[in-house]
């Protein structure tokens, strides 16, 4: 099994611990067992923050749409089931957004075989496109209360750390095995994690 | 008659002066709290400054300097923890109403945690971990230790000095971040285009690394810096006057103008300087 192929089913191995075959791989690739350590690590950590109310399914869906969009699930009956995460209030958007984006990072940054290389690529360009713009959207409504100068910041925040992000996809592009600029994109995804996390906060 | 005039007119005016004072009068409130050993402080105040300072003793002693008909302090008090939270009282507190001022003194190995979004945030001789964060606030922390130091801000200015044995982390989007004499196992500072600089002692065995996107680092070491530098800037400039002894292996192409590693003395903390597009310049003090 190549991690191509382990990456791919990653979603449901975390849920189920996956099938043997698979189970060897990650015994056997310091990689994907890093990747799946991390994964595992950001789910037990935003299972921490507390619960408090119900959202709209509205909410629900637009979440669910953007992991979709990120390859990171597929579409799926159950509510109240994103890496078994309970999905309780507004802040979780936030919070899931965040995740996602530090989860796009690791899986960015960690893709270092070949035979990954063009399917990263491809993702990496609708992360700094599409989906960014939508979940960028939602945090600056998420903002829309708070004072203008607050407001602004936010605007000229995101628009800073897309052009960081960017810059640092294209650089892993051009240069896929140098460990430097995969260390600027992990930045990069971390700067607008905090983006995201200080917008929860100040609109709880 | 005109006499008369004049006396009205003096009379409101002298009304709206009260009017005007009553409106504009701000209200001291103090609040004390016993706490013990590793005590816990957060304040959540969105609406001004907030200074911290310590003094021995078991007790959290916080001002608050605000208008009491537009603004409220919500208070939690359980065992050593406790938690200020400003908020209005009205959706749009008027004018000036719309501020709280806090200055607070706490033991010196409290936990402290302060959320401001306008700031300033001013923290000084803690022994206990330190986080702040604030969208525009400006935040200098100086003389702390034995602690983490956590501090955000999206486009404030970061002051850090004389840090002994901490574990720092500064992320900062637009804001610039100074630094002096910081010391500690490890000391990370993220911008995506704020500058960065940083003046004095790298500790002994610390591990130090700054990276920015498109801003730029200015490091000014002291003669008997005892270092493991590299640096490097993707699309930038890199400058340096130092006399550092070359490195026989490297952690990446070193290209002259745009990349270096080196050591001075024995080299016993490790210095990684990145940018993406900014310039980096390390230079004698």
């Amino acid at each position: 099994m190549t991690c191509a192929e382990f990456q791919r089913v990653l979603p449901y191995i975390i849920d189920t611990g996956g099938n043997a075959e698979q189970e060897q791989h990650l015994r056997e690739c310091a990689v994907c067992a890093d990747l799946v350590a991390d994964l595992k690590y950001i789910a037990d950590q935003a299972k921490l923050l507390v619960p408090m109310e119900d959202p709209s399914p509205r909410v629900w869906e637009g979440l669910q749409k953007s992991l979709e969009r990120e390859g990171l699930v597929k579409s799926a009956p159950a509510r109240r089931a994103l890496l078994g995460l309970p999905l309780r209030d507004w802040g979780w958007v936030a919070a899931g957004a965040a995740a996602v984006v530090l989860l796009a990072g690791i899986f960015f940054t960690r893709s270092t075989t070949s035979a990954d290389q063009p399917k990263t690529t491809v993702a990496m360009e609708s992360t700094a496109t599409g989906p960014s713009n939508a979940e960028d959207q939602q945090i600056l409504d998420t903002v829309a209360q708070l004072s203008p100068d607050v407001r602004d910041s936010y605007r000229q925040g995101l628009r800073d750390v897309n052009s960081y992000i960017q810059d640092a996809e294209r650089s892993v592009k051009e240069n896929p095995d140098d460990q430097s600029a995969r260390q600027f994109l992990m930045q990069a995804y971390q700067q607008k994690a905090m983006l995201y996390q200080m917008a929860t906060r100040s609109s709880e | 008659m005109e006499t008369w005039n004049q006396r009205a007119k003096l009379a409101v005016a002298v009304l709206f002066g009260f009017a005007t004072l009553i409106a504009s009068a701000q209200t001291r409130k103090d609040m004390k709290f016993n706490v013990g050993p590793g005590a816990s402080l957060t304040i959540t105040d969105d609406f001004g400054p907030v200074t911290v300072h310590t003094a021995a003793g078991s007790q959290i002693l916080a001002t608050a300097t605000l208008h009491p008909d537009q603004m409220e302090i919500d208070q939690t008090h359980s065992g050593s923890r406790v938690e200020l939270f400003t908020h209005a009282l009205q959706q749009r507190p008027a004018g000036g109403g719309a501020r709280v001022e806090f200055d607070v003194t706490v033991p010196p190995d409290c936990a402290v945690t302060i959320h401001s979004s306008s700031g300033p945030i001013s923290i000084e001789k803690l022994r206990g971990d330190v986080n702040a964060d604030g969208e525009n606030a400006n935040i200098d922390v100086r003389d702390v230790g034995n602690g983490h130091v956590h501090l955000r801000t999206l486009r404030g200015t970061v002051t850090l000095a004389n840090v002994t044995n901490g574990h720092v982390e500064i992320t900062s989007v637009s804001g610039p971040v100074t630094m002096s004499n910081v010391g500690g196992p490890n000391v990370e500072v993220n911008t995506t285009n704020g500058k960065i600089s940083y003046t004095g002692m790298f500790s002994n065995n610390g591990d130090y690394a700054f990276t920015t996107h498109s801003g730029d680092i200015e490091v000014f070491l002291p003669e008997n810096a005892s270092i493991d530098i590299s640096a490097r800037s993707v699309n930038g400039k890199v400058e340096q006057d130092f006399p550092f002894q070359p490195k026989q292996h490297n952690p990446f192409p070193v290209t002259t103008g745009r990349a270096f590693a080196g050591t001075s003395n024995s080299g016993s903390s490790g210095v990684q300087l990145r940018s993406f597009s900014g310039t980096i310049r390390v230079k004698k003090q």
